[in-house]
């Protein structure tokens, strides 16, 4: 086992930074690349379409994720040292899903992450608990012994990303309501060198409340049970907890994030621990819970479909862009339906919205929140501008690149009523010498570039190109606008940008990305629940 | 079919306005923070501009005012006040429209719940998202140096004796006191609004509504308004920098180790006894450079020269000769020119983010890099514009040291009267040195010290 470094040791031994390299030779070129490979040790497993890599291993000595700036020898970033981020908060306060986002963001910037979810190992393992397992509290011995035993488990699992491996952040995904437990953590870690943050998630909102226990009660837990029995089990275990909570006060003195009604406030005290904590703080202003889905199209075709020209579309793009309108519409109109049901069950879903911001007829079928909304909204002073543009739940929103065949494909979009946005981050990479030219062509003309690339398809940039590392740090803005979205929201552009998107969601690695293909005939869809996120691949019909 | 084509969509995301409503008593860093915003924006390529009540103030007649004048019964000053921001909204919404302006800052006290409705109701009936600020602060020792800082460069007491100027910024500050209605969680809990209490000690972020919020409110949580001096060297003469190479992981020259060892002495005349700490890149000039400083040291990957990828280790001439179309390119635009297989200035930005902010967060900080690292990191403190950052002259063998102050930054030069070559190329040659027919006009800037603007 490999001792901890003190925090001295770490900072003179470069954490985050490589070591120095002996000059050797007399060759004073740069030894230390920016990357040093693109490893990530999952490359017998590029075929997993569909499945989120957010839980797989970070481990490998050379990982290097996508969003990465530059690999270091530690393999620690931002002279943060190592951290555990500690989950606090009452059942069905979205701890899951905090932890699971945290996670898929660090990761992205480099960071080796990994998230640690007591209920998922109980149930992974299958284990048999005595009811009383579920209080902070339980009361009886069995119950203290279950709870003991489990979590002492996810705990050691815990410090061996610390001490095993090159970990540089745990996420703790438990209730942790109790002022002992927490002083307990914080003592224990702080031993090792290792820092504590606590983000503890508070809901004051009363309808978020019901929805998440809504939520809860179709967790896996109450598998086989009726609805009603499934949210009185989950209501149990909710106030068997409550008279136990005890909210996180300064007094503790802990470094502490309030995030209360999933972002609508966020309380930062006592930070201490510098910029990846920050970076976190300023990643949870940009979080939503997703209740809509991400969609990724290509745009349809033009005569020649060259990078060179900006031509418009041809006739089959035409009618490949209202075929996709009316699926992607379809498609959102009956998750809607299955979801909510809608206080107007026409499956058409003609019922006219009231005119807001100069919209036309909307295609979409309201959900309970348009309704909402709509009544609340009579004094739009009160409003502010940023609601109208997608970030509520039941908004669609089209983005599109800035290219004319792009933007031209969302115009059947538009003739509904749907917001339509020109992202410039959408920019395709731009392919410098090799525009245009096929694989076999880049082979034959540029034999040596292509071999470089092959070498590492991720980093490399052909001449005067984009590498797609260059194309992800610069499409970071995105990233999180993307994270804001509360609803459903449809991004038509190039491949090659909706790969770095996919990858983001789907936390691929920077081998998986460049090998992602997006055809033209189908039509991706990302759904979101707290563990994982999960893509389908929908086939766009041809006529 | 018949179908228009080519046709532009509307409404754009990018069009997101924003007023940064700054709120809270004098002497609380509001200025600071305002200054600094538009500096970190601008440098990110986002129009930014902050627009000062006071100085609208002054302009209206009341140059050198005395607390009276922020009396809130005093009705003949309160209408020069109103005059002062009304009139700095109204070139704040010009702004906006004829440069197309992203993020304003409005900074004044806007202490009363009053004018701050007044300031939303303007910015909603313009489409602007406002978001107020508060700095709101009760360590008196935090409070003091502030006042002290102020009274010493704030235009409304130059020339005034000190001891005078703080006792009647004191009466100032506590006028305000009497009208001051600080955010509050339950009666603002509808606006987005940000809140630091004592600077960072705990910040209070409410109903964030877009990106660019959150990306200022994050810069924010990194600073701070403690004293502090940051000092800037490029590393010695190196042996790459004497045969006219770029890039390379070389040693010094025998007077790069010249300049590594007097550079303790230099430090510790500049800084006297505080205490601070070196960060240098991973490369090994900077490692050598920093060698015999009796301080911490750190190593920052991020600090890295710029990467000039296949023209690493080559001359500029060799360049020309060997790449002359990247030569031309790179003279025509430097600071989006990429090298094949390495960086640009602009690529440096982004990768310069976490030593922004944590240089932000620390306090005596010494910086050993490289003539392009200290360009971006020198443009961003002195508000240098991006398209000239790139041609800024960095001398070697000279210690900058840079003082942040509420109303800029007081920069001080300080040459180690050590030779050494050249490494400035003028656009349009391959040779290196300044040539005074091409000087643009921030080339210069560091051997004209001043204040930033």
């Amino acid at each position: 086992m490999a001792a901890v470094l003190s925090d001295e040791e770490e900072l003179i031994n470069g954490l985050g930074s490589e070591m120095l390299m002996p000059p050797t030779g007399n060759h004073m070129a740069r030894t230390g690349k920016r990357w040093s490979g693109s490893g990530s040790g999952r490359v017998n497993d590029l075929k997993r379409p569909t499945s989120d890599g957010v839980h797989l291993s970070v481990e490998a000595e050379d990982y290097i994720s996508p969003g990465q700036l530059y690999s270091t020898e530690s393999g620690r970033l931002f002279h943060a040292g190592r951290i555990l981020i500690v989950l606090v908060g009452l059942p069905a306060t979205s701890k899951t899903l905090l932890s699971v986002a945290i996670t898929r963001y660090t990761r992205w910037l480099g960071v080796r992450t990994k998230s640690f979810h007591v209920s998922e190992y109980r149930r992974k393992q299958g284990l048999e608990v005595p009811d009383d397992y579920f209080s902070a509290l339980p009361a009886t011995k069995e119950g203290m012994e279950s709870r003991k035993k489990i979590f002492s488990t996810v705990f050691d699992e815990m410090l061996s990303i610390f001490l095993e491996t090159k970990g540089q952040l745990a996420v703790y995904d438990a209730l942790n309501i109790r002022r002992d437990e927490r002083k307990d953590l914080e003592a224990k870690f702080r031993a090792l060198n290792i820092k504590v943050l606590f983000i503890e998630s508070v809901m004051t909102d009363n309808d978020l409340v019901a929805r998440n226990i809504g939520m809860a009660a179709q967790s896996a837990d109450y598998k086989g049970l009726t609805k009603e029995k499934a949210r009185s089990a989950f209501m149990r275990r909710l106030l068997v907890n409550k008279p136990l909570y005890e909210e996180i006060s300064p007094e503790e003195n802990l470094s502490y994030v309030k995030y209360i009604n999933f972002g609508e406030r966020l309380i930062v005290n006592n930070n201490r621990y510098g910029y990846l904590i920050n970076k976190i703080v300023f990643f949870l202003m940009n979080l939503r819970d997703k209740k809509g889905c991400v969609y990724f199209a290509r745009c349809g075709t033009s005569d020649n479909d060259k990078y060179i020209d900006d031509e418009v579309l041809n006739s089959d793009g035409l009618r490949y862009s209202e075929i996709l309108a009316d699926l992607v519409l379809d498609r959102i109109n009956s998750r809607r339906l299955s979801r909510h049901g809608t206080p107007n069950s026409s499956a058409n879903g003609s019922t006219p919205v009231p005119d807001e911001m100069g919209k036309k007829e909307s295609s979409l079928i309201p959900t309970m929140a348009t309704l909402h909304r709509t009544a609340s909204r009579g004094n739009h002073k009160m409003r502010q501008v940023a609601d109208w543009d997608g970030a509520d739940e039941d908004s669609f929103v089209v983005w599109t690149a800035p290219r004319k065949r792009t933007y031209d494909t969302a115009k059947f979009f538009m003739d509904k009523g749907v917001v339509i946005r020109q992202r410039f981050q959408l920019q395709q990479l731009h392919p410098g010498l090799v525009a245009d030219l096929t694989e076999e062509q880049i082979k034959e003309k540029y034999p040596e570039e292509y071999g470089e690339y092959l070498k590492d398809k991720y980093h490399y940039r052909f001449p005067r190109a984009e590498s797609y590392h260059d194309l992800a740090v610069r499409m970071e803005p995105l990233l999180l606008e993307m994270e804001r979205m509360q609803g459903d929201i449809l991004i038509i552009g190039h491949e090659s940008t909706l790969k770095v998107l996919y990858g983001y969601l789907m936390a691929c690695t920077c081998e998986e990305l460049p090998s992602l293909s997006f055809p033209r005939d189908e039509l991706i869809e990302i759904s979101f629940s707290p563990f994982q996120n999960k893509a389908e691949r929908i086939p766009i019909p041809q006529d | 079919m018949e179908t228009k084509m080519g046709f532009y969509t509307v409404s754009n995301v990018e069009n997101m306005r924003i007023c940064v409503v700054m709120v809270g008593l004098p002497a609380r860093g509001k200025s600071f923070i305002s200054q600094k915003i538009v500096r970190y924006l601008s440098w990110l390529s986002i129009r930014a501009k902050c627009f000062n009540v006071g100085s609208y103030r002054r302009k209206a007649g009341a140059a050198h005012p005395s607390a009276d004048f922020f009396d809130s019964s005093n009705k003949e000053a309160l209408k020069v006040r109103q005059k002062a921001v009304t009139h700095a909204i109204e070139d704040m919404m010009k702004w906006y429209e004829e440069e197309n302006g992203v993020v304003a800052i409005l900074d004044a006290t806007n202490s009363t719940r009053e004018r701050r409705e007044w300031v939303l109701r303007l910015c909603r009936e313009n489409a602007i998202e406002p978001m107020f600020l508060e700095s709101w602060c009760d360590d008196q020792d935090m409070i003091l140096r502030n006042i002290s800082d102020v009274k010493t460069s704030s235009p409304d007491y130059e020339g005034m004796d000190p001891e005078a100027a703080t006792q009647d910024f004191l009466r100032r500050i506590s006028n305000y006191e009497k009208v001051y209605e600080p955010l509050d969680r339950d009666n603002d809990k509808d606006l987005t609004f940000v809140k630091l209490i004592n600077v960072a000690q705990e910040v209070i972020v409410n109903r964030i509504q877009s990106y660019l919020e959150s990306r200022v409110v994050f810069y924010v949580m990194n600073l701070h308004i403690r004293p502090r001096c940051i000092w800037l060297s490029r590393h010695g003469e190196s042996v790459y920098n004497v045969e006219k190479k770029i890039g390379g992981d070389s040693s010094l020259s025998a007077r790069g180790f010249q300049y590594a060892s007097k550079l303790p002495e230099i430090v510790r005349e500049s800084a006297g006894d505080v205490n601070l700490t070196v960060w240098t890149s991973t490369l090994c000039r900077t490692q050598q450079t920093a060698e015999s400083l009796p301080y911490k040291q750190l190593q920052w990957k991020a600090l890295d020269e710029l990467d000039a990828g296949v023209c690493d280790g080559m001359t500029y001439e060799e360049i020309e000769v060997k790449y002359p179309d990247d030569f031309k390119a790179r003279d025509d635009d430097k600071y989006e020119y990429r090298y094949p297989g390495g960086e640009s200035y602009r690529d440096v930005v982004i990768r310069l983010e976490p030593i922004i902010m944590e240089l932000e967060r620390q306090e005596n900080i010494l910086i050993v890099t490289h003539q392009a690292v200290l360009r971006c990191i020198y443009a961003y403190f002195m508000n240098v514009p991006q398209e000239e950052s790139p041609w800024m002259s960095i001398p070697l063998h000279t210690l900058i040291k840079l003082e942040p102050r509420a109303y800029g930054t007081e920069v001080t030069r300080i040459k180690a009267d050590i030779p050494a070559v050249s490494t400035y190329k003028e656009k349009g040659t391959s040779k290196l040195g300044e040539s005074s027919a091409y000087a643009t006009k921030y080339r210069n800037l560091l051997n004209e010290p001043s204040k930033s603007a």
